[in-house]
């Protein structure tokens, strides 16, 4: 089967991010480890001798594999495991940290993880909306649904280092886990938050069929409604600035500078 | 190049949506059009000779324009060079649009930007950040400038 090698080429070198990159040993047939540049791009593993290498030595398909980490023989091995009939890609890292942290970006590669969670998130994004539009306070919505167990990523700590044949899978269901709680105390510094460059703009032209993904299954929205919905940013933003305003006002009798 | 071609073509094997017989060209100047078997999956184009069980090829489905040649006929260019053109003949109107709306939803990047835009707008709906459930909210695959290259090289590990 041919696979164009040009396209891929073009992928590696071109501006969509980059997910990972780095050194790592890989086993070759004869038993031996040799090291290669990795670069890990969506759901394709590049490989090739140095970084800065035109030759593109090999790529490896990243889709209906588990990634499993192997018993240390005095590197940090892991390997790719495709099934019965398949032959297994083995790697090795430097330490604990750089297997751990490959062995998590494999396991989020695939296209099928990316498919599951977007398919997740597209859910509660529907949901979201809606209690918006029915005006619940935020203080009573309900929490998000449960996790998905096929998408937590188990937790690799120092403890799990020497453990052969633990594996992870995107597909296989794992024994739900209670992941810690992080409560993050801070409050976003950005009254306006990062608009994805690809949501459809609301004055600009009409997207170029092709060009702009489609956001949502809304057909055309009407325009009263996105102003509504987008103008509400501005509203409160403006109370806001207001409010502050107001503050200022009650502290401007007190000195700029404390001379003491 | 090498890659994992015996996983590949097992992969072309698994059941798909988008899978039809179609008028297939290729884009090199003399090529004519050819009755292949093609079938899209994750972000794949596999083409195969209808009796085969192994694709002829298969074109990854990244950094490429999807276009509207005629009211039956699209057209995949890859972006180096947007010359040369895959052409795809369907048998209607319908099948055609159809397969563009596909392949621009099967591409990794087009899914992710949706993923970073669903993840934004539900952590500003809900003030909850819907990736920390899953224990990935720090990985660089899904944050919001993921794009630019900017990555210190991990060097030190070996």
């Amino acid at each position: 089967m041919k696979l164009n090698e040009k396209i891929l080429t073009h992928f590696l070198s071109c501006t969509s991010p980059v997910d990972k990159e780095g050194y790592l040993y890989k086993k070759e047939r004869n038993g031996t480890y040799h090291r290669r540049w990795f670069v890990l791009k969506a759901n394709l593993l590049f490989y090739q001798e140095r970084p800065a290498d035109r030759h593109l030595m090999g790529v490896i398909v990243l889709e209906g594999c588990t990634v499993q980490m192997l018993e240390s023989d005095g590197y940090f091995p892991f390997s790719l495991e495709f099934g019965a009939g398949f032959k297994s890609y083995r790697f090795a890292a430097g330490d604990a940290q750089t297997q751990g942290r490959w062995m998590k970006a494999l396991f989020l590669a695939s296209h099928c993880y990316l498919s599951c969670l977007l398919r997740d998130l597209e859910r509660q994004y529907e949901e979201a909306k809606q209690q918006q539009e029915s005006n619940v306070p935020s203080s009573s919505f309900k929490s998000l649904c449960p996790p998905t167990n096929s998408l937590l990523v188990p937790t690799l700590g120092p403890s799990a280092a020497v453990r052969e044949g633990r594996s992870f899978s995107a597909t296989a269901a794992l024994p739900p886990r209670s992941l810690p709680t992080k409560v993050t105390g801070k409050k976003s510094p950005k009254k306006w938050p990062r608009r994805n460059a690809y949501v459809t703009p609301l004055n600009g032209p009409a997207p170029l069929y092709g060009e702009w993904p489609l956001v949502g299954s809304d057909p055309l929205v009407e325009f009263s409604k996105l102003h509504a919905y987008y103008g509400k940013e501005v509203q409160n933003a403006r109370e806001e600035w207001l409010r502050s305003r107001q503050t200022e006002e009650n502290h401007s009798e007190k000195d700029l500078i404390d001379l003491g | 190049m090498r890659f994992n071609e015996k996983e590949l073509v097992c992969l072309s094997r698994q059941p798909s949506e988008m899978a039809a017989e179609l008028g297939m060209r290729g884009p090199k100047k003399g090529d004519v059009v050819k009755r292949r078997l093609v079938k899209l999956v994750v972000n794949f184009l596999f083409y195969f000779r209808t009796d085969e069980e192994e694709p002829v090829g298969a074109l990854l489905l990244e950094q490429c324009r999807v276009e509207r040649e005629d009211t039956q006929i699209f057209s995949v260019a890859f972006l180096d060079d947007a010359e040369r053109k895959y052409l795809f003949e369907c048998d209607s109107e319908e099948q055609c649009k159809e397969w563009i709306d596909s392949i621009i939803k099967a591409s990794y990047e087009f899914m992710r930007r949706n993923l970073i835009f669903y993840r934004t707008e539900i952590h500003r709906l809900t003030g909850k950040d819907p990736l920390e459930q899953y224990g990935i909210s720090e990985e660089t695959r899904f944050q919001v400038n993921s794009g630019s290259q900017l990555m210190a090289r991990d060097t030190s590990s070996l």
